[in-house]
């Protein structure tokens, strides 16, 4: 009985948690809280007296995971989505007459959440694109809500090939999809590892489950021998017995398909478990700070596949790579997307040359060859890039080093 | 790696989160047998007590001394934080009907989590490594320090609880609170005193367990009270209700059951494998494993 109450008091204090997080940290500063309220009530008497000159507004929506265990990168991102918007206010705006409101939704890397908030979105006449989310177990429910609402939907990072195999119109992305990750991480595994006998673990989201079925099947087909194929829950913070279990199988490499949180969780207890089997991970793993939660002896030498190539070595990326850390000192992991993505949305409601959903979504169409920061992008009818370029990063003395890059 | 020694090595890995299970279930436990709450905020309990666990972690060099003072300031400062709790949620509703109390408990829960996403941030907290990751003995079975040092301080507080309870004058007016507390008081007990003491060594367990918890897991979140709250109140029930040594075999046999479902079965069904055998020993003696048979009091 009491559990099922907390449940449902749970949902609601989540709802109210999300909005005590914005008035706190959406407002630039806290100190400035009362300054931003106080000039936000005057704009708004000026507009009711009928003086100002405030003009409307075209919202961008920009959902990701903002509180919660994966925070760090859906904080990563925003701040990438943010400098788009800032940048293209600084040339002169987007279109003439209107301002960009850049508003971020918090999903909580929950698929349920990610709903509620895409709704939120979708019901909000001024909001003509959605940049987001993480996750594409939130990405693929929410991806729905867009196409009903006729809302274009521009998405950074979320991988997993089904999301577009749906036939929404509304959706597209500028990552490369699993569907070549999985297999790029075989043939690494195999030819620079010399991997031969496989465990392979996922999260069992919609992502980590993809990406790992997507592994497997490609090293199957490689005639890889695969020792069992496991999955973990997220949040789950003890993983030795299953890794135990792994160690008494003997493989020479783990693979594990999911997020970082999970993902150092597991990297720490293989090292203390003294597993001597290769490891590799997925792009969910991709945040620095999964060497701090690993440990940096733990997580040294251990390998990751990535969406798209280091943005440090493609020379278009050169000057969004010097302004991001400029502003925010480190670079996020999925930042760049993130810039990437929203930077193509505003391009689409600037293409529109009006505040009108259906001319952004067909506005949106019509680019071809965009040129990027990560490189040259072209749709497919799937709306996904054509841009299929895979990472290789490892671990040396705490930090990413990329290894190579895998078409 | 022999069958034996796979064993043996799922052995201490559930061994390992069964001792946290086994001292946050001890306060669950004792405020049950004193007042007949089921404390809902002591989850949350714990996982204060690995912020301030944190705290001292993070002003202090990451050593062993490092980590006593840790355990001392979570230990002190969950007490206070128990009595607190009691003084200001629980006592003002002491004659209340017991839904009242129970939902003012999951209120409590909910106010210390808000409270502590609002101190610490959304954000997974990183709790900096205090041991040498390597291991202890030698062959195919590896114990690593910090699991030793959990091992070791759970089994040192067990065994200082239950001297405390036999041998003390608190310990045996606690014992004669639970047994019935209005003879307590009719024999000069100070009987709000006793809880109000019970809350304290209840909760500075749960946040000792709090402060090991995070430095085994290296990260710790606003909302790890929950669940492994809500584990370790399974432990309490597995092993009996208000029984102090059922708590704290229910909390071992927790851990074993999750770690030997996880190791011998799936991780995916651990939790089911656990809970399920909580329900089979529940159907067979209601009362928990050591629980008494009879009700003690009408």
């Amino acid at each position: 009985m009491a559990p099922l109450q907390a449940a449902h008091l749970g949902q609601y204090v989540d709802d109210c948690r999300t909005e005590i997080w914005y008035t706190l940290n959406m407002a630039d500063n806290l100190p400035h809280l009362a300054i931003a309220g106080a000039a936000r009530i005057c704009a708004a008497l000026l507009f009711l007296a009928g003086c100002g000159q405030a003009e409307p507004a075209i919202r961008i929506g920009f959902a990701g995971p903002f509180t919660g265990d994966q925070a760090a990168q859906g904080l990563d991102m925003l701040e990438g989505a943010r400098l788009a918007v800032e940048e293209a206010v600084s040339r002169g705006g987007v279109l003439p007459g209107f301002r960009i409101e850049l508003v971020p939704m918090d999903d909580q890397r929950n698929p349920a959440q990610a709903v509620s908030v895409a709704k939120r979105l979708a019901a909000d006449p001024n909001v003509m694109v959605v940049v987001g989310h993480l996750n594409s177990s939130c990405t693929k429910p929410a991806s729905a809500i867009y196409y009903e609402a006729r809302l274009l939907h521009v998405n950074p990072v979320s991988s997993n090939p089904e999301i577009s195999r749906q036939g929404f119109d509304t959706f597209f992305r500028v990552c490369a999809t699993d569907d070549l990750q999985g297999p790029a991480g075989v043939r690494f595994a195999l030819e620079e590892l010399k991997a031969k006998r496989l465990f392979i673990l996922d999260d069992m989201t919609t992502y980590g489950r993809g990406l790992a079925n997507e592994f497997e099947k490609a090293a199957r087909a490689q005639g890889l021998e695969i020792l069992g194929h496991e999955g973990i829950a997220q949040g789950e913070k003890d993983f030795s017995p299953l890794l135990t279990k792994v160690k008494s199988l003997g493989p020479d490499l783990i693979y594990f398909a999911g997020m970082f949180p999970e993902g150092a969780l597991l990297i720490k207890q293989k090292s203390e478990l003294e597993i001597p089997a290769h490891f590799l991970g997925g792009d969910g793993l991709f945040e620095p700070t999964l060497i701090t939660l690993a440990t940096p002896r733990a997580a040294e030498g251990i390998y990751l596949t990535t969406l798209g190539a280091d943005i440090r070595q493609v020379p278009s990326a050169q000057s969004f790579v010097r302004a991001f850390e400029a502003k925010h000192g480190h670079l996020g992991a999925y930042s760049s997307y993130a810039y990437e993505a929203t930077r193509l949305a505003l391009e689409a409601v600037r293409r529109a040359g009006r505040k009108d959903r259906a001319a952004v979504l067909a506005a949106m169409r019509e680019i071809q060859e965009y040129d990027g920061i990560l490189g040259v992008h072209t749709f497919d009818e799937k709306g996904d890039t054509t841009l299929r370029t895979i990472g290789i990063y490892t671990v040396r003395k705490g930090k990413f080093q990329f290894v190579q890059a895998a078409e | 790696m022999t069958a034996a020694e796979l064993f043996l090595q799922q052995f201490i890995n559930g061994l390992t989160i069964g001792s946290v299970y086994a001292l946050i279930a001890l306060g669950y436990t004792m405020v049950y047998g004193v007042i007949q709450l089921i404390n809902f905020a002591h989850g949350e309990v714990f996982m204060v007590g690995a912020y301030l666990g944190l705290m001292v972690l993070l002003l202090l060099p990451p050593s062993p001394g490092g980590v006593l003072t840790a355990l001392l300031a979570a230990g002190t400062g969950c007490a206070l934080l128990g009595m607190l709790i009691e003084r200001v949620a629980y006592r003002p509703l002491r004659r209340a009907p017991k839904l009242s109390v129970l939902i003012t408990a999951i209120g409590v829960s909910f106010f210390l989590q808000n409270a502590m996403m609002l101190l610490w941030g959304a954000q997974d907290r990183y709790v900096p490594a205090c041991f040498s990751p390597g291991r202890l003995g030698g062959g195919a079975v590896s114990i690593t320090p910090m699991q030793a040092v959990i091992f070791a301080v759970s089994l040192f507080l067990m065994i200082a609880l239950q001297l405390l309870i036999h041998r003390t004058p608190l310990g045996r007016a606690m014992r004669a609170t639970a047994q019935d507390p209005l003879a307590a008081r009719l024999v000069g007990i100070r009987v709000e005193g006793v809880v109000s003491s019970t809350f304290a060594i209840g909760s500075a367990l749960a946040g000792v367990g709090g402060v090991l918890f995070g430095l085994h897991y290296s990260t710790i979140n606003f909302h790890d009270g929950y669940l492994v709250g809500l584990k370790a109140f399974t432990a309490a029930v597995l092993g009996g209700i208000g029984n102090i040594p059922g708590a704290m075999a229910g909390g071992l046999l927790l851990g074993l059951l999750e770690g030997l479902g996880a190791g011998y079965l799936s991780t995916q069904w651990k939790n089911v494998f656990a809970f399920a055998v909580l329900v089979l020993v529940l159907l067979f003696r209601p009362r928990g494993l050591l629980g008494e048979r009879v009700a003690e009091r009408a």
